[in-house]
């Protein structure tokens, strides 16, 4: 079953096309990485799939339904969560909190006229957000306040927020940017262990190629806007129009 | 924050700790944590401040009444500034607002207090309605700008338009409150045992609307409402990305605000048996924010405490023979002080004190 699927997919910045024409398609437990050289449009098309820039024109279907017109919050709530490029959670909240905001919305979704009942009367929404912490390593920091973590636990924290959403799919922005060696080896693992649990279906955008070819089952390959390549690893590795873009024609 | 609503196992913790460590500190910490426990100390509070105030302090019933008025406005104007992050400058237009439809409503519908009350409060919450719609459009600055101005305009509104239904610039002066249930004279005294605390049943009904706001209030920060509102105070964009309807949140916690001033606005017009014109002006909603601002945002206690600093030193401390003349620049060097020393206001201070002498119960 596809869960994400774009049709010509275009948001032009005045004279700049910065995605162009993008048809792309992600099957139920497909992992796809999206790369490309600086500028070549990878973050303005997360942002277009998660609703935060409107198209020029161009389809977004997510499971099927179209998303174009609807607000962040509503693909959130069909199933469609993302992890920031900087760690983006609620610094002066501890880390329980944290991961209680994103199992409200997934438990209660986007509204609800609750303000007169206790949080207490709430055991799924707290067994979510125990259940999140757990699997991101972080159920022992759960009283601290989140500002206190080191940065990999924040982004630690940051996957976790965006996996209490409960997510059909996951768009994951450079995960692993500003991390240090370790704290990326332990991402990726987690990544992956992530990915085989819950069949998760995601869409990666990142520099490191190490990772990529790691933990991508599909490779597209974007640049000036437009898909330029896509197959597995291997096959993009050794795809003469990527070595192009990325060494910017130099004859080797 | 101490005070702040704690989650489902902090709570659990704090109980389980007790049972086995039993220590002063657990103890007070859960204590503290029940919502039995917030109300009672609250009725407290409110039953022996008058005897304190007036015996100790220069004060007089009067005053206290208009304290604990101003002292819901202020908790419910936190809910919206502290819990929230939205800075409204014209919530004058609900308290006012609240205080004219409850004197025009006693006027020309029904003396009974309760009913005055309900209706000023449901004026304000339909006027939050509109109000916040338009407003919450923009966020920071422009939110701020368009809530004064809705505070001017209803301002002027009322000065000479509406002068027919207000009385314009005079106020107005036919407020009839009738008494309490048809039978408690509601500006009279009170019976023996009450009378040893209080002389006057206003400010009994006023107390009880007060511990009934300040339970209403711990109750919304301790349901989901009070976690989704700090959630967006921290971090707007990550909470509309967790599947949060962000928008419809703030509207929520505006027209809550709302509701508290209207309350407070309704009481007011019950108390002074008066609405002025000047409780729509733009200082009014100057002055909730730096009542707020003063107790300590983000906490449920510190502006009931920034209200009464504030009325106290603009009605008391204005009396003294020396200081008198100057207790505007008091005022702002109180307030720059605490703020300055206690970035969390009054409360904050009390806080960290309190932190110090029972050893730091704050996780």
């Amino acid at each position: 079953m596809t869960v994400l699927k774009t049709e010509q997919l275009t948001k032009q910045f005045g004279g700049l096309t910065a995605v162009d024409e993008v048809d792309m398609a992600i099957e139920q437990g497909e992992g796809v990485s999206l790369i490309g050289p600086n500028g070549a449009g990878k973050s303005t098309f997360i942002n277009l799939v998660t609703r935060r820039l409107e198209p020029s024109y161009g389809e977004i279907a997510f499971q099927g339904d179209s998303i174009i017109g609807m607000d962040p919050h509503e693909v959130v709530q069909r199933g469609m969560s993302k992890s920031f490029q900087t760690a983006s959670i609620f610094p002066e909240l501890t880390v329980k909190e944290n991961a209680t905001i994103a199992a409200l919305a997934a438990e209660h979704g986007s509204f609800r006229f609750n303000f007169f009942r206790n949080q207490n009367s709430y055991p799924a929404v707290d067994e979510l957000a125990n259940e999140v912490l757990e699997s991101v390593g972080l159920y022992g920091e759960r009283e601290n306040e989140a500002a206190s973590l080191d940065y990999g636990n924040k982004r630690r924290l940051e996957l976790g927020i965006a996996l209490a959403a409960e997510p059909d799919m996951l768009l994951m922005d450079e995960p692993t940017a500003g991390m240090s060696p370790d704290e990326t080896k332990s991402t990726v693992k987690l990544i992956k262990r992530v990915k085989e649990e819950l069949d998760l279906t995601f869409l990666l955008v990142e520099h490191d190629m190490e990772i990529v070819f790691d933990i991508s089952d599909r490779i597209v390959v974007l640049n000036r806007g437009s898909v330029i390549a896509e197959g597995t690893p291997a096959e993009v590795q050794n795809d003469p129009a990527v070595q192009e873009a990325y060494l910017g024609g130099v004859e080797e | 924050m101490s005070d702040e609503p704690r989650d489902a196992t902090a709570t659990a913790a704090a109980d389980a700790d007790t049972e086995v460590t039993g220590g002063f500190a657990d103890r007070w910490a859960s204590f503290r944590d029940r919502e039995i426990s917030t109300v009672l100390l609250t009725v407290v509070g409110v039953a022996v401040f008058p005897f304190l105030f007036n015996n100790y302090l220069d004060g007089y019933t009067q005053l206290a009444t208009l304290m604990l008025i101003y002292g819901i406005f202020a908790v419910g104007f936190d809910i919206l500034l502290g819990y929230t992050g939205l800075l409204s400058f014209g919530h004058a237009v609900f308290f006012g607002g609240a205080a004219y439809a409850a004197g025009i409503f006693s006027a020309s519908v029904s003396s009974s207090p309760l009913l005055v009350l309900l209706a000023g409060t449901v004026f304000a919450v339909l006027l939050a309605w509109i109000v916040g719609f338009l407003s919450l459009r923009r966020g920071g600055i422009y939110f701020a700008i368009l809530t004064l101005t809705f505070g001017q305009m209803s301002f002027y509104l009322a000065a000479s338009p509406l002068a027919f239904l207000t009385n314009g610039e005079n106020g107005f002066t036919s407020v009839d409150i009738g008494s309490l249930l048809g039978v408690i004279d509601i500006h009279g005294g009170v019976p023996f045992p009450l009378s040893m605390l209080v002389d006057n049943m206003l400010y009994v009904f006023v107390a009880v609307m007060t511990v009934l706001s300040v339970a209403m209030a711990n109750r919304i920060l301790h349901s989901p409402y009070g976690t989704v509102f700090r959630a967006i105070r921290e971090n707007e964009r990550r909470a509309e990305f967790v599947g949060l309807d962000v928008w419809r949140y703030k509207l929520m916690a505006f027209i809550i605000s709302a509701a508290f001033a209207g309350i407070a606005g309704s009481l007011f017009a019950i108390e002074g048996n008066y609405v002025p014109l000047q409780s729509l002006y733009w200082t009014e909603s100057g002055r909730i924010v730096i009542m707020t601002v003063l107790g300590g945002v983000g906490s449920l206690f510190g502006p009931l405490f920034g209200a009464g600093v504030y009325l106290y030193i603009e009605n008391i401390v204005s009396g003294f023979e020396t200081l008198g003349p100057f207790w505007h620049l008091i005022l702002g060097v109180v307030f720059v002080v605490a703020v300055v020393l206690f970035p969390n206001g009054i409360w904050g201070g009390i806080d960290y004190v309190r932190d110090r002498v029972v050893g730091g119960d704050d996780e």
